[in-house]
């Protein structure tokens, strides 16, 4: 009886040990698992985290900058992802940001061309201007002695009496219509005699004296 | 034999309007042109005014006839009506002025108003427009003491002639319109 009770006991301990041996060796298996589908899911997430991102740019349906598209195409480089996908999608949003910078670098030296055409446009309108108000003086004189003086005042700016006087009557589809030539006298005297002046100095040519040698007028209808 | 005219009417008949078409200008344009031969007529009426005008040194009258001149074509007439008289007597536009500036008043008022198209311009087969534009002239005429001794009203039709034609300028071909007045015709003469 004795000798029984002593083989289960030992019976029992045996059983114990194997039970915690074979618990133990299971448990820690199941989180090695664990880690590694969690791995997984994070990079499967990274994944699509990446080739939506680079959609967004490909596709321009991101609010990013494209200085910050740039650096989200450089970040997701650096990532190493291994997947073809990521890898092709990295390449077409590289040449889209890419191609995005030269746009706004076309645009930003377009817009500096205009500006510097604006300014140079403002500085002739000015020069203009200086002859727009002879002639307006010649026509608002009042009386004819006081605008053969003006006509006399003006006619030093131009190079021979003789200049040629270009009116364009109208400018459409980009060609230009004009009244019949004239000189720089009879224009002049045409202002002293109709009393108005209905044009703006549209253009003109100077000789290295700095005198009108032809003169381009836009008639205001 | 007929139906071969009537295709030869219609083939010729579609290429002359073809060619036509060619030539039209777009309506801003032919706008523009249209108002720069009123333009020429109101110049006209300035220098008129002018020549008329006693105040006016004989020097700068003289000028401006030359001016009024170049606005006409050659052998150009103007009509000249009197409510005195039932006649209309023509002059060369050269003599009219002459005869304007040497008129026998004291002081002279000419005024044109009412400018305006009565026939458009109209492209003729060889290129030029052709229109008409009536205006209202008010004479006015007095005498040393400045007593108004004569006046009327007149209205009148000018045919009016636009052409393109090209001119080098430093080098560059220039289009451009060239408006030239016809006969200045009376129409009627009021009080």
């Amino acid at each position: 009886m004795k000798h029984t009770l002593k083989f289960l006991t030992r019976l029992m301990m045996v059983f114990l040990i194997t039970a915690i041996a074979v618990g133990g060796a299971t448990s820690c298996k199941s989180k090695k698992k664990l880690a590694a589908e969690q791995a997984a899911a994070a990079y499967a997430k990274k994944v699509d985290q990446a080739k939506g991102d680079l959609n967004a740019i490909i596709n321009r349906t991101s609010d990013w900058t494209v200085d910050e598209q740039r650096q989200r195409v450089a970040d997701i480089r650096a990532e190493n992802l291994d997947d073809p996908e990521v890898q092709k999608l990295i390449t077409m949003a590289e040449k889209e940001v890419d191609f995005q910078q030269a746009e706004l670098d076309r645009k930003a030296e377009e817009e500096r061309l205009r500006k510097e055409e604006e300014a140079r446009l403002m500085a002739l309108r000015s020069e203009y201007e200086v002859f727009d108000n002879q002639f307006k003086a010649i026509a608002g004189a009042s009386s004819v002695d006081q605008a053969n003086q003006q006509i006399d005042v003006s006619l030093q700016n131009f190079s021979s009496p003789d200049v040629p006087v270009l009116i364009i009557i109208s400018q459409v589809d980009g060609i230009n219509d004009y009244d019949k030539p004239t000189t720089a006298t009879q224009f002049l005297n045409y202002l002293k005699d109709v009393k108005k002046y209905e044009f703006q100095v549209e253009s003109m040519k100077t000789d290295a004296s700095g005198k009108v040698t032809e003169l381009e007028l836009l008639k205001k209808w | 034999m007929k139906k071969i005219a009537y295709l030869l009417i219609l083939v010729f008949g579609f290429g002359i309007t073809g060619a036509f078409a060619q030539d039209n200008l777009s309506p801003e344009r032919k706008q523009a042109v249209d108002s720069l031969a009123l333009e020429k007529v109101r110049d006209l009426s300035k220098y008129i005014s002018i020549i008329g005008n006693k105040e006016t040194p004989w020097s700068e009258a003289n000028r401006v006839i030359d001016r009024a001149e170049e606005l006409f074509m050659q052998g150009s007439e103007m009509g000249v009506s009197s409510l005195n008289r039932t006649e209309i007597n023509y002059y060369s536009v050269r003599n009219y002025f002459e005869r304007l500036m040497r008129l026998n008043y004291n002081k002279v008022e000419i005024d044109w108003y009412n400018i305006e198209y009565v026939s458009d311009l109209q492209r003729q087969p060889d290129g030029t427009y052709v229109g008409v534009i009536t205006i209202f002239q008010r004479f006015r005429g007095y005498d040393k003491e400045g007593k108004l001794v004569y006046q009327d009203t007149t209205k009148k039709d000018i045919t009016v002639y636009v052409k393109r034609k090209e001119t080098q300028i430093g080098g560059r071909l220039i289009g451009f319109w060239d408006v030239l007045l016809g006969d200045i015709r009376v129409k009627e003469t009021t009080i």
